[in-house]
């Protein structure tokens, strides 16, 4: 036993020293805030940007249409130095207005142009074309200006007051969300479901990485030959153990940092959030037991073990990296199949598909987890799923197994699917 | 028994296309050098590796150090340089040797200072330069081969097998490493290694075993080798420029049954029944001018030819290495 721990500890050890597991460890966070909050953060930002004002508003409906869009964009009514400019055109005078506008988009003077025709009167639609063509907050704003706009000179048309219509029309509808589950009320669900999309993508990084990790070392410890150095002390099986246990005890390690480090975050997020100017919104972490936690860390070291050993596997049927990355495209392809099931599962937690998906073996490691952190589900499905998921474990550890003790030693080219069957059967 | 480092019994295994070694029987003696010698592919390295329970034969048994090879511990009195040589390239080398230390059960407190004494004894520690600090991948290829040999024997094995120790090694190394060979039995170790150089094995050995298509040949030490072969082998060295004028002589089948022509220097099998005093006689009438003329024990070389025959010696078997 002692000498599956002296591999682990080298492998631990080789690894956290390694200047890619500092740059991994504390980069990791930074990549993951760019990818979520940036753009979050950005979208805020760019409402009060000029973007959205600066367009030209081309008006073939003859009314002050688009004098009132435009004011609604900007917020406030036109004048004389407004950066936005109303061009009222016949319809016979559309073609080359748009030419024109297009011109004026190109060569950086504005953002884009809007045309308002009799479609945006009868309410149907007004057509957009711009550089932020695609920036969702923009597009929503110029949208609601002409809605509102249509909307208020519809009711003027029909004799109401101006004031009034506006008094009456100023409806800003913000939706607060709540999170009830079968334990109670608690946290908002919005920030549940971002916390269920981390915790996946973090298992699905994490076991891609340390997957992909032990491969290359597989691969080395073949081409060096040190695996017949170690093989010659201590037996293929415990060689590949203790691989999987130093190299998810890194991933464990790093994981914990990022959870430590969240944490301390999150208690000091406020007096950060003023140091940055941001504005406060104060929101409730999902309420996580102990027994949830010990669930997913349960979960995790299923799935690392379950693929690590898979790709371990793959490391010893090859001696090179490019039939390295063939032999484990059907692994990765796994993995892959469980991340693209995930947007389906978020969107309903309790449906037919989230329930087979996380049932699968390969796929409940990642999926299960991100609905355990989205819904409430009963202790005996997680205890059945724990247990399944072990059991896929034992089978995916034996099959790895018999592959890297004989793969360990053997050269040259990658074996067929029926050798590979004999290197199973063989006795060592 | 107690005498043996290693009893092979019947020992066979088989491979899916082929059987690798057939029915191996063989005993090295304690404090032996002993040569396992073969072509290329005659199953040396298979018989290493079933030594070092790394893979299981299909039948027999293989006791090491008086035990079976598969219980616990019993591997940690063995030292093994395989034949393809390699180190993970990214560790510093005192780590590296930590961890082969540590795999072999030697106890952490002892490490630091043997290590430390071989990487002085082999200097790659000197007051000027500490080789144990740097990466794998900043030292020589020389350096590194003797990381690796530090690696095999910082445990300080009572048996040592070395696969091929001699391959790759430029002449000075190969000198250093037949020097640490002979050291080693001076410490009363027992080494087996395998080679296809048969001078290196003539010189080093104590006894051998010849391997062909997985099968025992022959062993036994090589004193006596030779001399049950000993008694039909001729040495014959002439003078250049007259080989040409042997040719006729030595193709002849009635008294020469096979020829190792190293161009000026032969060495003669005879013929079953033919007297060495006609060939001499035929040599001279040849005119070719004789330096030497003599009867000899056959090389190891030679008894090899002569056993395993040439159609297993057209890959990989060299006699001079």
């Amino acid at each position: 036993m002692g000498k599956i721990l002296v591999v682990a500890k080298r492998e631990y050890l080789e690894r956290v020293r390694s200047r890619w597991f500092l740059l991994s460890t504390f980069l990791g966070p930074v990549l993951l805030l760019t990818v979520i909050i940036l753009p979050a953060y950005l979208a805020i930002r760019s409402q009060s940007a000029e973007t959205a004002s600066n367009v030209i508003v081309l008006d073939v409906t003859g009314t002050d249409l688009g004098r009132r869009v435009m004011s609604e964009i900007i917020g406030s009514p036109m004048n004389d130095t407004s950066v936005a400019v109303v061009r009222s055109v016949t319809a016979q005078a559309l073609a080359e207005a748009e030419s024109t506008a297009t011109h004026d988009v190109m060569s950086r003077k504005y953002q884009g142009y809007l045309v308002l025709d009799s479609a945006s009167m009868q309410g149907r639609g007004a057509r957009y074309a711009g550089r932020n063509a695609s920036t969702l907050p923009d597009m929503e704003r110029i949208e609601g200006a002409v809605r509102q706009s249509v909307l208020m000179m519809r009711m003027q048309n029909a004799g109401l007051d101006a004031e009034r219509v506006k008094a009456l029309s100023d409806v800003r509808i913000r939706l607060a969300t709540e999170r009830i589950t079968d334990a109670g009320r608690g946290g908002s669900g919005r920030f549940s479901v971002a916390f269920a999309f981390t915790i996946a993508f973090l298992l699905y990084t994490s076991i891609l990485l340390y997957g992909q990790s032990i491969l290359r070392g597989v691969i080395e410890e073949k081409t060096t030959r040190v695996a017949e150095v170690v093989v010659a002390s201590v037996s293929p099986d415990a060689m590949l153990g203790g691989k999987v246990i130093g190299v998810g005890g890194v991933g464990l390690t790093q994981v914990g940092i990022w959870a430590a480090s969240s944490m301390l975050l999150l208690r000091f997020r406020e007096p950060l959030m003023e140091r940055l100017g941001m504005p406060v919104v104060p929101f409730a972490m999902p309420s996580m037991t102990l027994g949830t936690g010990l669930v997913l860390l349960l979960f995790f070291v299923l799935g690392f073990t379950f693929y690590s050993s898979l790709f371990a596997a793959v490391g010893a049927m090859v001696t090179n990296d490019q039939d390295a990355q063939q032999a484990a495209t059907p692994v990765m392809l796994l993995a892959v199949f469980s991340i693209i099931f995930l947007q389906p599962v978020m969107l309903n937690p309790t449906g037919p598909l989230a329930q087979v998906v996380s049932w699968l073996p390969f796929s409940a490691p990642i999926i299960m987890p991100a609905r355990l952190s989205l819904i409430s589900i009963s202790r005996l499905e997680v205890g059945f799923v724990l247990f399944g998921s072990a059991l896929s474990c034992v089978a995916a550890v034996w099959l790895a197994a018999r592959i890297y003790r004989v793969g360990i030693l053997m050269y040259g080219k990658k074996p067929s699917l029926a050798e590979l069957g004999r290197w199973i059967r063989q006795s060592r | 028994m107690a005498d043996l480092a290693i009893s092979i019994k019947s020992v066979t295994k088989r491979f899916a296309s082929h059987t690798a070694v057939r029915a191996l029987s063989l005993d090295v003696p304690r404090g032996a050098v002993y040569g396992l010698l073969g072509p290329n592919g005659a199953g040396k390295t298979t018989t290493i590796r079933m030594l070092l329970n790394i893979i299981r034969p299909d039948e027999g048994t293989i006791l090491v150090l008086d035990s079976d090879n598969a219980a616990r511990d019993v591997l940690d009195r063995v030292g093994y340089l395989p034949e393809e040589r390699g180190l993970y390239r990214k560790m510093q080398v005192k780590r590296l040797l930590r961890f082969l230390g540590e795999l072999k059960g030697v106890r952490s407190r002892d490490l630091a200072y043997r290590i430390d004494r071989w990487l002085e004894r082999m200097d790659l520690k000197t007051p000027a330069k500490d080789w144990g600090e740097a990466r794998i991948d900043e030292l020589s290829r020389g350096m590194q081969q003797k990381v690796q040999f530090i690696g095999t024997l910082l445990h300080d094995p009572e048996l040592v097998i070395l696969d091929e120790p001699f391959s790759g090694l430029d002449p000075i190394n190969a000198q250093a490493m037949k020097d640490t060979v002979v050291e080693l039995k001076r410490d009363g170790k027992t080494i087996i290694f395998s080679t296809h150089l048969m001078d290196n094995a003539e010189r080093l050995c104590d006894s051998v075993c010849i391997i062909a298509r997985g099968e025992k040949v022959l062993d036994g030490r090589v004193a006596t080798v030779k001399a049950e072969h000993g008694g039909r082998h001729v040495a014959l060295a002439v003078e250049s420029g007259d080989t040409d004028t042997l040719g006729s002589v030595l193709a002849s089948g009635q008294l020469v049954k096979r020829v190792d022509d190293s161009n000026r220097y032969f060495e003669l099998e005879l013929a079953d029944g033919a007297d060495p005093q006609e060939l001499l006689r035929q040599v001279v009438a040849s005119g070719a001018r004789v330096l030497r003329f003599e009867l000899v024990q056959p090389s190891l070389h030679q008894i090899f030819l002569q056993r395993v025959g040439a159609s297993d010696i057209e890959e990989g078997i060299t006699g001079h290495g």
